[in-house]
Formats: structure tokens, sequence, C-alpha cells
């Protein structure tokens, strides 16, 4: 058995919303980042569990303590109970990448914002001693590119629900001018669709989770065509409420940071390599599936003398499989090298 | 729209994938490598007979004030020359309130610091008219000094991880439930009214009567989440406190630090000083705390050094350096007393 089959490769997209996971088993998983428990002895009778994650911690938020311990990205700081979950969901991720193949060890690769502090990356890594062999933390948007073969003279921008990473890939591993982690992304879309429409209908009742769900389905930027109209009650009886204008503006407040982010990063590329790269701005992540993102984006490359903005094949799992190709591609002596 | 044939970037170089994977793992190697091997040396907590001693000596009067109470002062002192005279607070305490006792007879210290970007969420502080935000400048300049400090031994904690809005109720109530030593809070300058707009300043918990101070408190404290009358009571509570002298000390060390650091590349900036004004979030803090004003906004030369990371970067190490500076003093000071 060669050392390439003694392991088990993974890759994980660690996300504030959502964590994905691509193993070289072929297996794929994504998983709502919430980890709960119950809040006592009953509730624990109700939902038979220790421990709920993902979405079946959300059905059962009501009898939970519940928790989505990354903020923006990162590990929230200061409370155990968030450096908990974030192993519950880490190990669970990596339970059901693993399933069968029990015997094997396992090699991760983890994605994280492209700023991430280094205290928060050596969370990680205690976080994950015990659970994998050995560990690669890098750049999620890093990964991206990786897994794209995307590795020169090429933008990335990866959308996630905490933080948008941006990265200019130069044929080296992206340092600190190359990269860019911006908070506009798709809780800050979703706190102001909220917000604006409770200021329009004060007398409508919906969730963050209900928000949530209405940006994903509907969320567009420019024009639209035809009206977005979702259901929520109004004391306890169901309106429908015409969300096309708040769901618009919550969607463009991307627009601006994201096209001021873009051509502060192509500014500082090599002037011969600037057109290449503005014609090779690449989209990821959840929140970059917003009608019309790339198209507006793209119309701000114009004013630089135009580019092109595209969207990778498979957004959610992008990071994932980018993470699993610089596993299976790393050497035997690099694993010893950062052995957990 | 775009070229009908643009660049397109290479594809599968195993060359460049190997240099790229090289670069992962010396990213990795750093990230284990600089893991704090041990905190810094530490003083042993203090002991009850060296309170009772130290009780006494203050106790015993005068003597002990002149010859250990300026301590800190002596030390710090070659700062900000060109700053004007804080207001000598302790000489005019409250009817009734405890005789002022040198912080020097208590010296502690210093483990975990809280690390206070300002402003945050839809508080966006000031801005340019391009964009550049005070909010996002604090955040980043707070996470890097963070990690410096990390780095150093401390133990660090964040009023705010992301682009949140926290209040500065909030802001010192973590604070104070972490137990912290020190706790220092960073914001972004505009400076008008016919002032030089370029300048750096460090505040200190105390009354102003320099309009200007007393209007960028106003501005600061808008967001704090207290009621009037909790502020008159808090306001009312502050001037003979022991911890407005180590405050003070703090200022200084990091004044000192941040001119003499950015004066290496813009040395037209402008030493404002040390000063004292009530800010709240100083007000409400039960460890010696500081807001320091890094840089300032409104001079466009500033801002455009603002937005390269090179200069926040630069203005952290300052800020870490400073704080470094005071805890080795705080150290050196327990270290005299206990001799005595």
């Amino acid at each position: 058995m060669s050392a390439k089959e003694k392991f088990l490769s993974v890759g994980i997209d660690l996300g504030t919303s959502q964590s994905a996971i691509a193993a070289s088993n072929d297996t794929r998983h994504v998983v709502d980042s919430y980890v709960g428990w119950p809040v006592d002895m009953v509730a624990r009778k109700v939902v038979k569990k220790a421990v709920l994650l993902g979405e079946e911690a959300l059905d059962n938020r009501a009898v939970l303590d519940l928790h989505r311990p990354l903020e923006q990205g990162l590990i929230k700081e200061g409370s155990e109970k968030d450096l908990a979950a974030v192993k519950e969901i880490l190990a669970h991720l990596i339970r059901l990448a693993v399933a069968d193949d029990r015997e094997r060890r396992v090699r991760a690769v983890v994605g994280v914002p492209a700023e991430t502090m280094r205290v928060n990356k050596q969370q990680l890594r205690q976080i994950l001693k015990g659970t994998v062999d050995s560990l690669m933390i890098v750049s999620e948007p890093f990964a991206v590119a990786y897994g794209i073969d995307a590795l020169l003279h090429t933008m990335i921008v990866d959308v996630g629900a905490g933080t948008t990473d941006f990265c200019v890939m130069r044929g080296r591993y992206p340092t600190e001018e190359d990269q860019r982690t911006l908070t506009k992304a798709g809780d800050s879309v979703d706190d102001l669709l909220a917000k604006l429409i409770r200021e329009r209908h004060p007398e409508v009742q919906f969730s963050e989770y209900m928000v949530r769900t209405w940006k994903e389905q509907h969320g567009f930027v420019g024009e639209s065509k035809e009206k977005v109209v979702v259901s929520a009650p109004v004391h306890g009886k169901m309106h429908e409420l015409d969300i096309t204008e708040p769901l618009r503006v919550a969607c463009e407040s991307l627009v601006a940071p994201f096209s001021e982010t873009m051509i502060d990063l192509l500014a500082a590329v090599d002037p011969e390599y600037q057109e290449t790269v503005r014609q090779n701005v690449i989209l990821s992540g959840r929140g970059a599936r917003i009608r019309g993102l790339a198209k507006e984006l793209q119309r701000a490359l114009d004013e630089l003398g135009g580019g092109k903005v595209r969207m990778v094949d498979d957004p959610v799992f992008a990071g994932a499989l980018g993470g699993l190709a610089i596993a299976h591609d790393a050497d035997e002596s690099d694993w010893e090298k950062v052995a957990a | 729209m775009p070229a009908a044939s643009p660049p397109q970037p290479p594809r599968r170089n195993p060359k460049l994938k190997r240099r790229l994977l090289a670069g992962v793992v010396d990213d990795n190697l750093r990230a284990i490598r600089n893991q704090p091997e041990g905190r810094l040396h530490r003083r042993p907590p203090v002991s009850w007979s060296f309170v009772a001693a130290a009780v006494a000596l203050s106790v015993a009067g005068a003597a002990l004030w002149l010859s250990l109470g300026g301590v800190l002062d002596e030390l710090a002192a070659p700062a900000a020359a060109s700053a004007p005279r804080p207001a000598r607070l302790a000489s005019a305490p409250r009817a009734g309130a405890a005789a002022r006792v040198s912080s020097a007879v208590f010296p502690v210290a210093v483990r975990r610091i809280v690390v206070d970007p300002g402003h945050g969420g839809g508080d966006l502080g000031t801005r340019t008219p391009t964009g550049l935000a005070e909010k996002e400048l604090t955040l980043d300049i707070g996470r890097r000094l963070g990690t410096k400090l990390a780095e150093a031994g401390f133990e660090v904690d964040y009023t705010r991880a992301g682009d949140t809005r926290v209040s500065l109720r909030d802001r010192a109530r973590l604070a104070n439930e972490r137990g912290a030593d020190l706790f220092v809070s960073i914001h972004v300058n505009w400076l008008e009214d016919g002032r030089a707009n370029r300048g750096i300043e460090t505040y200190y918990l105390g009354p102003s009567d320099d309009p200007f101070v007393v209007r960028l408190a106003r501005d600061e404290n808008r967001e704090s989440g207290y009621a009037l009358a909790d502020v008159r009571r808090l306001l009312d509570s502050i001037y003979a406190d022991l911890r407005q002298e180590q405050s003070r000390g703090l200022a200084r060390a990091v004044q000192r630090q941040l001119v003499r650091s950015i004066r290496e590349v813009a040395p037209e900036v402008a030493d404002r000083g040390v000063k004292s004004a009530p800010f709240l979030v100083l007000v409400t803090t039960q460890m010696p705390a500081i807001l320091a004003e890094v840089a300032s906004l409104s001079n466009a030369e500033e801002a455009r050094l603002l937005a390269q990371e090179g200069y926040r970067e630069r203005i952290a190490v300052a800020l870490c350096a400073g704080i470094r500076s005071y805890s080795e003093l705080v150290a050196s000071t327990a270290t005299q007393m206990e001799a005595r």
C-alpha cells in the first residue's frame, strides 16, 4: 500500500455559514456550520442526542444551546463552547468523509479567510490535534485557485457568508499584499435586507433564516424582470410580501466595495500583467450566486479598459476541492513537516 | 465588454505547483514555529504580605509618594515634549474622595490585553470621500496588533473581530469580564478647524476643557449604550482613580513609539501629544486604558498611506512596542518595590 493509499486526503472549506469537505475517496459533504447542545435533560430526551449539527441543529434550535462558532470566517474568541463547536463541525465532516474507511489516517487541508490571524490558525491546529494526522491551513481563495489551476495572473473573489476574500495569483503562495478580506459578504447582505424589510413592513415577522433563504433563492443585482414575492406571517397570518427593491439594494451593497477592492488589488499588479488578471477574475463561494453579480463587477472593470468576470463551475465545493488538490499534490516530506 | 480572446493563464504547470506547495508548507511552518513557546516572564501573583506592606507604605505617606509615585512619569517623561501638559487631576479630587494612591504601590504584571478596534458595522467612524472608512482601518490595525501581542506572549482579546457594531458599554464590559490588564482602543482621527490636519495623539481618562477634545469625545461617545444618569455617575467617580496614572504611563509609552515610527516615513506628522479626555470607553473600563488616534484621515497623504498595508503594519508594530515598553516598566517597578 503506497503512502497515498494509506491516508485519506481531505480538503475542507470551513465557512461561517456552511462548511464543505471533499475527500480522496470521492465523497463530498456540506453541512450548516451550526452546533447545538440540548439545554437540559428534557431537551436531551426530545432530541435523543448529546449534540446536533447542521440542519438538524437548526431544526431543533428551540431546545438547543445553538452555536454558530465562526464569525467573519474566524473562530469566535472567548468561548470554550465555540471552540468545542468548531471541533464538532470538523470532526463531523471528517467522520462523514471517512465513512467506512476507518482504518485510513487523515491528512487535511483546511481553507480559512485570507487574512486570518495567526492565533486563529493556531487554535485550529490545536482543535484538530488527534483528529487528523497532518494539517495544512491555506487561504481559502488560494485553495480555490489551486483547485481550478488558476495559478498565475488571475484574481479569485471568494464570497462567503462572513467574509469575501480577494486574492491575486502571481505564481507564488499569496502574501498579505496579494490578498484582501472584506466583511461585506452574505451575512452583511442578510442584515441589510432584514433592516430594509423591517423599515418597510414593521408588522411582518421573519427570522434570519428566512431572510437568508429569500436571498439565496432570489438574490440579484441590476434589473429584475419579475417581482420577488415571499410569504411571511403578520400577527400569525401569512401575507405575501414584495421584497424586490430591498433585495436589490441589499445585494447591490456588495458591488461598490467589491469593485473598489478589485481595482485596488489590480493596481498593485505588475503593469504588463494587469490586463491578463483583469481578463481572469473568478468568482467562487456560495455568496457569489447572486444573479448578475459577475456582470456588475465586470462593468466596474470597464473603467480600467475592460475585463472578464466568471463564476467557477461549483461555487459551493470549489474551496474544498482545491484543498483536496493541494492534499493530493503535496509530497510525503511536505506532510511530515506539518504533522498535527 | 471584454475582448474576444482574452489572454489565458497557463494550465497544469507542475513546477509552478511545486513552488506554490513549498510556499504552503513554509507558511504553515512559520505559523507553527511562531506559536509562543512560553509566556513573557511573569511576576508571580502579588502576595498578601506584599500587599499589606504596600498598603502600610502608602499609609505611611508622603515620603513614599514622592519617591515612588513619579516612577512612571519619570521614565516616560521624554514622550511628547511638544504635547500640552495634561491636567493634574489628582490635585483636585472630589470632596470626600479617597486620597490618591500611586500606581507604583500596586504594580502587577501585564498579562491580558483587550484590543478595541474603534467603530464597526453601521458606525463607520470617519471616512474619506473615496470610501476609506475608519472602522476598517481600526479593525485591520487591531488585528495586526493582536497578532503581535500574542506572538510576544500576551493573552489577547478583541472587542470586535469583524465588521460589527459593538456599543461602548459592551466593549468595556468585555474587557472587565475578561479581567484585562490593559485596554487599548484604536481610532483614526479627522482634524480640521484650522489645526494641522495630520497628527498622532493618545488619550487617557480625564476631563478636558479643550473644545476640540470635548467635541471629539462627544463624537466617540455617541454609541455608548449608557443613560445620561449612568454617565454622570461614572464621571463623578473617576477622577481620583488609581488607573489614571497607569493609563497616562501607557499613553506616553504608546505615543512615543507611534511618533518615532511614523516620522521615519512621514517626518511632517505632528506629535499632538498625550491628553486626557472623558471618552466613555475609558471611563467604564476597570483597568489602565488608552485611546490612540493613530493617524488622520483628514490628510490626503495620510489617507493614501493608510490604504497601504505596510503603513498599517508600521502603526501596529509601534503600538505593540509601546505596550511592551509599558509592561516592562511595570514589571521593573514591581521588582524595585520588592527590593525595598
